[in-house]
């Protein structure tokens, strides 16, 4: 079961890598070698926190981008042996490559729901862009006056 | 090697187009313009959402819905680079990360602070108890989750929480993104802040908006990154212990005095 979605996962990866390489050469002036080499390592580190995830699945369930994230923060720290060559050749694949792609996916999948929406009608319209500003002004807002009380800025 | 072909026979279509897509968007680029209040910056994955999302079943028809679904999972597979590119930036950053570790935990409660506001708008457009799903949360894929457990598929509450996730996930991207536009050009809130701020909805969402952060202070774009998506997934982590035992109650509990008042006043 794990095998088969690694190797699932593996191709799908492959697939996607192809898009973030012509982003980040397109969107971001970046060299093709490098490119390759960094959105492989990106791709490879997400393989193996998705694979890890998968298995851990089966005793606890936990967010799978956790697993990745966690991975690629544990070979970047300060204590990591690799940690130079990781931070390194990711350097040469920029921030928004993979945005790009985001995008397309996303966009694809909420086609679907477009007459959903059509049907919801305007109130819930205006109630979603009000939670979503809340959300988003008042987790700003106390991050700002933490980061002041803190000291951090 | 049978099950390869019946794989690359279920995505190639998909993947082709994106392919294309992708193309055709980081050849347009990043677009500013001016609209008074601020600059409004585009980002390629806008454009990309939009011409994708046009294609779908409901438009022009070049996907299916099973396609359409093929695309929700590929979201996964483009988020897990996405992701250790943001944990190895977080690993090198480790100790900026912890310095503002507070900040970053406490403004996980800031997503609370929005149903004060939310519901008394909701009710006052004369929803019921519909508004108690809808403005509990952001309500991204966990919430909806989390609402549908607690109050059963065809619960009016449960109606408010997809009500919002479907909006959301059609509008969401784009809103957040010339939000965080709006909102930086005012100047009044710290980047970092801003930052942390981008990781209160979806993975897309949580991008688009540190992303359109990024292009304004460039200073501070790995920093905006960073904090983003330790955000977003603390966000994951917690969001529905929070839905829960914090923003469910608090929703519930506003709406019992809040309703009648609305209800007395329709009268």
């Amino acid at each position: 079961m794990v095998r088969k979605y690694f190797v699932k996962e593996l191709g799908l990866l492959l697939a996607v890598s192809v898009i973030m390489i012509i982003t980040n050469m397109i969107g971001y002036k970046m060299p093709l070698v490098d490119s390759i080499k960094g959105v492989l390592l990106l791709s490879a580190i997400g393989l193996f926190g998705l694979t890890v995830s998968k298995f851990m699945s089966q005793f606890i369930k936990l967010p799978s981008m956790m697993y990745v994230s966690l991975t690629g923060l544990l070979l970047a720290c300060p204590i990591s042996p690799v940690k130079d060559a990781v931070i390194g050749i990711t350097s040469q694949v920029a921030f928004l490559a993979p945005t790009t792609a985001l995008g397309v996916f996303a966009g694809i999948s909420l086609g679907k729901d477009i007459k959903e929406f059509a049907k919801i009608g305007w109130k819930m319209i205006i109630i979603t862009l009000f939670v979503i500003t809340g959300t988003f002004i008042f987790s700003a807002i106390v991050a700002d006056l933490v980061l002041r009380v803190t000291g951090a800025i | 090697m049978e099950s390869v072909k019946r794989v690359v026979k279920k995505y190639w279509k998909v993947y082709l187009v994106a392919v294309v897509i992708a193309l055709v968007c980081d050849l347009i680029g990043t677009i500013k313009f001016d609209i008074g209040i601020g600059t409004l910056t585009i980002l390629p994955m806008v454009f990309a959402t939009i011409f994708a999302g046009l294609l779908g079943p409901d438009l022009l028809k070049l996907f299916d819905t099973k396609e359409a679904k093929l695309g929700g999972e590929l979201v996964l597979v483009v988020l897990a680079p996405f992701m250790a590119k943001m944990g190895i930036s977080a690993g090198a950053n480790l100790a900026k990360l912890v310095a503002v570790g507070p900040a970053l935990i406490l403004q996980e409660f800031g997503n609370l602070g929005t149903i004060l506001f939310s519901l008394p708008l909701a009710l006052a457009l004369g929803l019921k108890k519909e508004a108690i799903g809808a403005c509990y949360s952001i309500n991204r894929d966990s919430n909806l989750g989390l609402t549908t457990d607690i109050y059963g598929p065809d619960a009016a509450e449960t109606k408010g929480t997809f009500a919002v996730y479907i909006v959301g996930s059609i509008i969401g991207t784009v809103f957040i993104s010339i939000l965080a536009s709006v909102v930086a050009s005012l100047n009044l809130l710290h980047p970092l802040a801003l930052g942390m701020a981008s990781g209160v909805g979806s993975g897309s969402m949580m991008s688009a908006a540190a992303g359109t952060l990024s292009t304004f202070y460039p200073d501070y774009a790995e920093d905006i990154m960073v904090l983003g998506s330790a955000s977003d997934m603390l966000t994951g982590i917690t969001g529905i212990y929070m839905g829960t035992f914090i923003g469910l109650p608090i929703t519930r509990k506003l709406y019992a005095v809040l309703e009648p008042k609305f209800a007395k006043r329709k009268k």
